[in-house]
């Protein structure tokens, strides 16, 4: 399997870092991908995905394995990848990230995170008078940190992203999905995917407000640069630094 | 040899190698099951080879020329329809007969070699011909079983069916390979005997032994044996075109082109 140039840190698989970049969704895609890439599946113009191979040969990987035993008869693209996302597999896979410290779990933000802070800074302009509440400000403001949520991605899983390019077309799907593109490229037609095929994965809505990275929330971007929830972070062809917040691609697959 | 083209090498297309079959290199040519088809909604992957200057040449597999029941006139007019929506050079079906008494046999049966049998055969061709815009080529059959009293060796029977219907002649050399394993058949003989100036193009399949029996599966790897006989037939005659099926159990896209690449050895190889 190929394994992004990361210079530092645990070497990640494209599988890793698409789970990374977006959760499962993209992790099944990224699968798929390399599935591709290697001729061990084979795609049809009406988007019917059948393995080369009916004995699952050629699979790096649980999540490969597991989309290899789906396509031993002929499955639409879309359903490969939705499939796949809500594949106990992907349990694992997440299991692994976080053991490397490279995701955590993650928080929601709470819509009254900002309440707390105005509190506290009501606090703290009483507290010119009173000191004594200047006590009460620290605490509303841990609170509203607490609310706030926090990113299922870890620093060291942030600067693993960050560090990973799309070097080849498997990892241009690890870090921007099927839908998105690189350099100008639809990343469906470094495979010669026709265009209604790559249609097929479905794009979910970027829960806004949630900092939930690990997939639930798909964002609607199609190539990665939005839906990184709370983050508010950005990618780029180069290494997308979407904390984890929501992601883009990837059909589905909470996790 | 007027009205057939020189096609090179092809390939069966089937929807689910399309992409497949668009993508590998030298495919001079491909076939369609003409059944699959409707004139007026072809597949995109089909118009897309078109587009290209792919010949397309539409084979059918359910006109049951070798019935002893009427032709159905409207599937060869389905054919028909299908070669000109292609725009087809050609179209072709197979010496056998898949009905009978209402039953439909789900396979290529052989016909009889017998002269009754033969005329009936020719009485269809000659309908079919008359209702096609093309002209037509018949396909050997691979068969697990010859009728009794025959009085025409396969290949004696297919060259007076060409003399006595003018039309062209579909050699499948798997099926050679298959009949001279199963029921004892001698290629070199068929090959001896039919007239080879009416050849419009060659099948190549693979298959597979069951026991003492080999399996004409079009969902295996070509035999080199089935090579040989195509060698056999280059040996005597340059074909117009060499056509691959595969219809299951398809391999990588690297496999299938290897194997068009052995197909076109043997075949530039003799020519060579």
């Amino acid at each position: 399997m190929t394994t992004p140039a990361t210079g530092r840190g645990p070497r990640l698989s494209p599988e890793q870092l698409g789970y990374l970049a977006a959760g499962p969704g993209r992790a099944a895609e990224t699968a798929l991908a390399r599935l591709i890439d290697r001729g061990l599946v084979r795609v049809s113009r009406d988007g019917l995905v059948t393995a080369v191979h009916r004995d699952g040969q050629g699979a790096a990987t649980g999540v490969e394995r597991s989309v290899l035993e789906h396509v031993r008869t002929a499955v639409r693209f879309g359903t490969v990848v939705e499939t796949a996302a809500h594949d106990s597999e992907m349990r694992l896979l997440r299991t692994l990230l976080v053991s490397l410290g490279l995701m955590r779990l993650p928080r929601r933000r709470s819509a009254s995170w900002w309440v707390y802070l105005v509190v506290a800074a009501l606090l703290a302009v009483l507290g010119i008078a009173v000191p004594a509440l200047l006590i009460g400000t620290v605490f509303f403001v841990l609170v509203s940190l607490r609310l706030l949520g926090r990113n299922a991605l870890t620093t060291a899983g942030k600067e693993e992203l960050a560090r990973a390019a799309a070097s080849d077309r498997v990892l241009a799907v690890a870090l921007h999905g099927f839908r998105g593109e690189v350099a100008g490229t639809p990343v469906g037609d470094l495979f010669e995917l026709p265009r209604s095929v790559v249609r097929t994965i479905q794009l979910k809505k970027d829960r806004k407000s949630t900092s939930d990275g690990a997939g639930a929330a798909v964002s609607s971007c199609s190539s990665c640069g939005s839906g990184c929830g709370s983050s508010g972070s950005s990618c780029s062809s180069g290494g997308s630094s979407c904390g984890g917040g929501g992601g883009c691609g990837g059909g589905g697959g909470g996790d | 040899m007027a009205g057939i083209a020189e096609l090179g090498v092809g390939i069966g297309w089937r929807p689910e190698i399309d992409l497949t079959v668009e993508r590998l290199p030298g495919v001079d040519f491909v076939e369609v099951v003409a059944e699959n088809l409707h004139a007026g909604h072809l597949p995109e992957s089909v118009v897309l080879l078109r587009e290209r200057g792919i010949p397309v040449l539409p084979h059918a597999v359910s006109l049951s020329l070798g019935g002893a029941e009427p032709v159905d006139l409207g599937r060869v007019e389905h054919l028909g329809e299908v070669a000109e929506a292609v725009g087809a050079p050609m179209v072709s079906d197979h010496v056998c007969f898949v009905r009978a008494g209402g039953l439909d046999s789900g396979h290529l049966m052989p016909v009889p070699r017998t002269r009754d049998a033969l005329d009936v055969l020719v009485a269809n061709v000659k309908l079919a011909q008359r209702n096609l815009p093309v002209p037509l080529a018949l396909e050997n059959v691979a068969a697990l079983l010859e009728w009794p009293d025959g009085e025409l060796s396969e290949g004696e029977f297919l060259a007076e069916l060409v003399e006595r219907t003018d039309c062209w002649l579909l050699v499948d050399v798997a099926n050679l390979y298959a009949n001279a394993r199963n029921i004892g058949t001698d290629p070199e003989r068929f090959l001896d005997e039919i007239p080879l100036e009416r050849l419009a193009y060659v099948h190549v399949a693979g298959g597979v032994d069951h026991g003492d029996v080999y399996h004409d599966t079009h969902a295996h790897a070509v035999l080199p044996e089935v090579l040989g006989v195509l060698g056999e037939l280059c040996s005597r005659v340059t074909p117009p075109g060499v056509l691959l099926e595969r219809d299951d159990n398809y391999p990588s896209d690297a496999e299938i082109a290897s194997e068009l690449a052995a197909i076109r050895a043997v075949v530039t190889g003799r020519q060579g």
